[in-house]
């Protein structure tokens, strides 16, 4: 009996730990170019798996998980390049630099406060409220940027310089991209896997019988988004001091539907399905889709963008529960043994 | 002073009953399918180009419009039964589906016709001045057709008897099915009526100002602020609260500036959701 479960726990932990040794040694056989990439794609999976606390665990629909990412990103922008404020709130103009780390935890803080200042008004409600609300907070985010473009740096954005990026070596700067990842995949499992993300599961599946059983069902739900925003706070800052520049495309509805298809793809609920689902898409939209739809015959009103779409109403069509989740179900079926899981 | 009272006046009640209509349609296909429809803007914009696709290549206007509100209305048909009939239990779904439209639709739109706004083919010409401010046949046109199928909506709804199963499907959808009414008919028919609602309003608005493909996802901004004042899923408080979020929306853009509008429709549903959530005339949910 022991033998099995520890069997068991080998076999679950060692894909991860086989996982983890080919992110640590890829840089190694790669070409500088496709490392950098790899490396934003490990920040991006941060704003996935986080939207997926919100939205896959908590059943509450987030349609302005960018907004986080956003005000991450300007926040620990701001606190690199002060200077910035001189001509409108001047005493802010004057702040020592920061190390990145403290503005990394700074853009997470913030995010997660304007998260509970917006969840504990529409969260409240029924969840098509925090729908409509969160869908149209990256417009008026958007629009702050150009409105106050002193200090947000308009349509451009602005730099950090390089001297404030986590190095300036690629491959180094891989590995603090990849070391961010995990520490917030391992605090989101730890969280998850907890109490908390069980009344969180609860909430979810029926909200009336979470509260019947006295789950406090509006306390969790604002919770969870808070915690959401504060990781896609942390993911836009650590994203700023990867590539060294902020721009309103970190609030844009783009991002959003990629952050929707990753997850949608890998199946929501499931962390890990999100970071699959999440690698591979951000990989394919900017490795080759981009290439391929830029070859087409100009007529043709196909962009990387629009193929993203029509991937992501068919996946929501044919596969609501996600992809990876009805492929995984295929193979297991084919199997005899059977042991129940959570979703 | 008073010229700028008498401008906030008219334009304000030209804006809002244009919103009256897009606002109507969203709150409609809320209320009776609960389908929170990310893609009603989707059908303002499509209106204004087809119709103005179809001006360019020698239709008469007038008869432009028509046919274009024709095809959106069937286009809100397919969207239903090609796309949302089949997820319209996952409300997650409904709302990615219809929203990765709205985008897939922009997209299009922008690689064809670029980010240029384009102006709707006038469908009538001329000027009155009321003291020093001008006002174009064009935005009395609008407020006029705004204002009468508005009038024939609420008519349709209250008098007639498809608009009367109309309304029972909202209220209860079971008691409603259990008393024999074709729900899933209905559902089909509100569509394309809602889509139809805001193809019209797409034209009078890209009549007035001009259709760009970023007008879909704005145009939602304000839909959405007004069904939340006016209580989703109700269309007369949809209707009502058109006319108040119209004219805050034009007050702010007078003293203001334009780039505040969508701060100001946030701030008022935000106000609104820690006064009133349910809105002036909220149903149930």
């Amino acid at each position: 009996m022991i033998e099995a479960i520890s069997i068991q726990n080998a076999k679950k932990i060692l894909p991860a730990v086989l996982l983890l040794i080919t992110a640590l040694a890829v840089p190694l056989f790669l070409p500088e170019a496709f490392v950098y990439l790899l490396g934003l794609a490990m920040l991006f999976l941060i704003l996935v798996i986080s939207w997926d606390v919100i939205v896959g665990y908590t059943g509450q629909v987030n349609l302005g998980h960018t907004v986080f990412v956003g005000i991450g990103a300007y926040t620990a922008a701001l606190l690199q390049v002060p200077s910035r404020f001189s001509g409108t709130i001047d005493f802010l103009a004057s702040l020592p630099q920061p190390h990145p780390i403290i503005s990394i935890l700074a853009g997470g803080i913030v995010a997660g406060l304007v998260g509970l200042g917006i969840g504990v008004v529409t969260l409240r409600l029924k969840g098509y409220y925090f729908a409509l609300v969160t869908a149209i907070l990256p417009l008026v985010f958007m629009k702050s940027v150009f409105v106050f473009s002193d200090v947000f740096g308009g349509e451009e954005g602005f730099s950090i310089g390089l001297e404030r990026s986590f190095s300036a070596d690629t491959t180094v700067r891989y590995y603090y991209a990849l070391a961010i990842l995990l520490f917030c995949f391992v605090a989101m499992w730890l969280i998850l896997n907890s109490e908390i993300g069980l009344r969180f599961r609860a909430v979810r599946d029926d909200e009336e019988l979470a509260e019947a059983v006295g789950v406090d069902v509006v306390k969790y739900k604002i919770l969870s988004f808070v915690i959401s925003s504060f990781f896609a706070g942390i993911g836009g800052a650590a994203i700023v001091h990867y590539r060294i520049t902020v721009s309103p495309d970190l609030y844009d509805i783009p991002l959003m539907l990629l952050i929707i298809l990753s997850a949608v793809i890998g199946g929501l609920g499931t962390l890990y399905g999100p970071l699959f689902g999440g690698l591979f898409i951000y990989l394919m939209k900017n490795w080759w889709l981009k290439e391929l739809t830029t070859n087409l015959p100009s007529w043709m009103p196909i962009n990387d963008e629009v193929v993203l779409y029509i991937i992501l109403i068919a996946v929501a069509i044919l596969a609501p529960e996600g992809a990876w989740v009805k492929i995984r179900e295929k193979i297991k079926s084919y199997r005899t043994i059977t042991f129940s899981e959570e979703r | 002073m008073i010229d700028i009272a008498v401008r906030i006046i008219i334009y304000g009640a030209v804006v809002s009953g244009i919103w009256a209509l897009v606002a109507s349609g969203f709150t409609l296909i809320f209320g009776v399918a609960r389908i929170l429809n990310f893609a009603h803007g989707t059908f303002f914009v499509l209106a204004a180009y087809i119709g103005i696709v179809l001006a360019g290549s020698g239709v008469n206007p007038y008869l432009a419009t028509l046919i274009s509100i024709a095809i959106v209305g069937v286009f809100g048909l397919a969207v239903y039964t090609g796309l949302l009939s089949k997820i319209k239990e996952h409300e997650v779904m409904v709302i990615i589906v219809t929203l990765a439209l709205a985008l897939l639709i922009e997209q299009i739109l922008l690689l064809l016709f670029g980010e240029h706004g384009l102006s709707y083919p006038t469908l009538i010409w001329g000027v009155v001045r009321i003291g020093k401010t001008p006002i174009t046949y064009k935005r009395i046109l609008a407020f006029i057709v705004a204002i009468a199928v508005i009038a024939i909506l609420e008519y349709f709804i209250n008098r007639t008897r498809l608009g009367k199963t109309i309304m029972a499907a909202s209220q209860n959808f079971e008691g409603a099915m259990l008393v024999g009414i074709n729900v899933d008919r209905i559902f089909k028919i509100t569509m394309a009526i809602s889509a139809m609602l805001a193809g019209l309003g797409g034209i009078l608005y890209s009549q007035i100002f001009a259709a760009t493909p970023e007008v879909a996802m704005k145009s939602l901004i304000f839909a959405f602020a007004i069904v939340i004042l006016g209580g989703l899923g109700s269309v007369r408080g949809s209707i009502i609260a058109s006319f108040i979020i119209g004219y805050v929306i034009t007050i702010a853009i007078n003293f203001l500036g334009a780039q505040w509008a969508e701060f100001v429709a946030l701030l008022f549903i935000i106000g609104i959701l820690v006064v009133r959530p349910t809105g002036l005339f909220g149903v149930e949910e």
